[in-house]
Order: structure tokens, then C-alpha cells, then sequence
């Protein structure tokens, strides 16, 4: 017995690591292949949606975009470098949230572009609101 | 005499040493899971808007594509904007994942208002993809 384990300590048996590099390869493509790397960046215009009628803090500052991708504040036109000095006078005491109503017929990359001039200006909450396509634009 | 000494010398070439390699492949292994999240892309390319106030969102988001003719896009396959909210509402109760719309400019904005309400209700933060400006 002991001169078993002697000579067994004396010729080691060397490990065949082929499989397990096979093995790590293997699974080294299986997550090359399904890694997507989604890097977006992006808008997150916070709002919260108070059910509760008499938690009302302030008017928000209202923008209307119309169908032929007009700009409206209050009824008057403002052009799109104009929507962040509105909010930012509108929100010089206090931060106030934004809604924007936008009509059928305008384009995602100016309501898009809208809320990021509405975020320059200070606002934290901007809430993107659909207007009927029924309502007259 | 040449051919003699070459295969002389191929005779004595030992064993490639395989331990670093074995090394690199571990690390990058270990990477790859690591980086790894397993999310479902829309399948859509669209065009998104520019936008200076953007900000890096999470990788392991819900992503909708909403393409220039209006179709809502989820995992490949189109979907209709009602079905948004039962999705949502699904893969939510699994992880916490954001809702992040891939948005083509040239989309129609109340269809992004109705998909970003949609989300909101279901209870997920919703975010906009958009583009550095150039």
C-alpha cells in the first residue's frame, strides 16, 4: 500500500485539458453571439399621473404642436429655440411641469425634440398628452 | 542534407505551452457574461431624433421601436399598442426594467404619447431614445 501511493506520488498523471478548453471556447461563442450591446441614450421625462384631484401643485406650462408641426404656448407661435426661455421664465421661482399636446399629424422628432428644449429650460416633469383626432386642430 | 536537418529540427519542437491562451479565453469568457443582458431588440431601425439633454439609460430596458409608418415594433415581431400594456405589465414582475422607445422622427407624436402612456400605466419609467446632435 505505501509503496503504492509512493510510486503513484513519484508519476503523476497529467490532466488532458483539451476538453475543458474545448468546453470554455464553446461557451465563450455562445456569449459572444448573444451579447447585444444596447447602449441607448435618451429623454426620461418624468411625470407622475396624480389621480388624486386635489393633489394639483401648479398650472403646468402648456405647448401645443400642432399637425403642420407648429408650436403653440399660450396661443402664440414660439419657434423651437423658443420653448426652453419660455419654460425657464415660467419656472424661475419654482420648477414647473410641462405638458405637451400634441395634435394628429406631428412628428415624433419635433415633439422629441420639444421636450429635450423644455428639459434645457429647467423642466423635470414633462407629460406628453395625445389630443383627440377628433378635436379641431 | 537541408530537408534532413529541418525535419531533424521539427523533431525537437516541444509542446506549445497552451496555459496563456487558456488564460486570455477565461478572462474574455468572464467578460462576455459579465456584459451580458440578455434584452430583446425591436428589430426596427429607426431613425431617432436629436436631443441635447440626453442622458445614458439602462441597458436592461423593455425596448419598443416605433417605425416611420406608424407600426409598433416589440422582440422582432409588430404589435398593436394595446397589447403594450399586458407586455409591460408581465415582464415587470420579473425585473424592474424601464420602458424605452426607440422613436422615428418621422413617426406620428401621438402615437408616442398613447405607447408612452401606455407604459406609464402598466408602471414602468418610460424614456426616449434619441441621438447625439451633430
Amino acid at each position: 500500500m505505501k509503496r503504492r501511493l509512493a510510486s503513484f506520488k513519484a508519476d503523476p498523471v497529467e490532466i488532458n485539458v483539451s476538453p475543458l478548453i474545448d468546453m470554455v471556447f464553446i461557451l465563450l461563442i455562445f456569449f459572444i453571439v448573444a451579447t447585444s450591446f444596447v447602449n441607448e441614450i435618451g429623454l426620461t421625462p418624468k411625470h407622475r399621473d396624480t389621480a388624486d384631484p386635489t393633489h394639483r401643485l401648479d398650472p403646468p406650462v402648456a405647448f401645443d404642436l400642432t399637425g403642420e408641426g407648429r408650436i403653440l404656448n399660450k396661443g402664440a407661435e414660439v419657434a423651437l429655440a423658443g420653448v426652453a426661455p419660455v419654460v425657464r421664465a415660467a419656472s424661475a421661482r419654482k420648477p414647473k411641469p410641462v405638458i405637451l399636446r400634441v395634435n394628429p399629424g406631428a412628428k415624433a422628432g419635433l415633439a422629441t425634440r420639444v421636450m429635450d428644449q423644455a428639459m434645457l429650460g429647467g423642466a423635470k416633469t414633462v407629460k406628453l398628452s395625445a389630443v383627440a383626432a377628433s378635436s379641431p386642430k | 542534407m537541408k530537408l534532413r536537418r529541418r525535419l531533424l529540427k521539427e523533431k525537437e519542437v516541444e509542446a506549445i505551452n497552451v496555459s496563456p491562451l487558456i488564460d486570455v479565453v477565461f478572462i474574455l469568457l468572464i467578460f462576455f457574461i459579465v456584459s451580458a443582458t440578455f434584452v430583446k431588440v425591436p428589430g426596427e431601425e429607426v431613425l431617432r431624433p436629436h436631443a441635447v439633454t440626453a442622458e445614458s439609460l439602462e441597458k436592461n430596458a423593455i425596448l419598443f421601436a416605433l417605425a416611420a409608418d406608424d407600426s409598433l415594433y416589440y422582440a422582432g415581431e409588430t404589435i398593436s399598442i394595446d397589447e403594450v400594456r399586458p407586455l409591460v405589465e408581465e415582464l415587470r414582475r420579473e425585473v424592474n426594467a424601464p420602458v424605452v422607445i426607440q422613436v422615428d422622427e418621422l413617426a406620428d407624436a401621438t402615437k408616442l404619447a398613447k405607447l408612452a402612456r401606455e407604459g406609464k400605466l402598466a408602471g414602468a419609467p418610460v424614456s426616449i431614445a434619441t441621438r447625439k446632435p451633430e
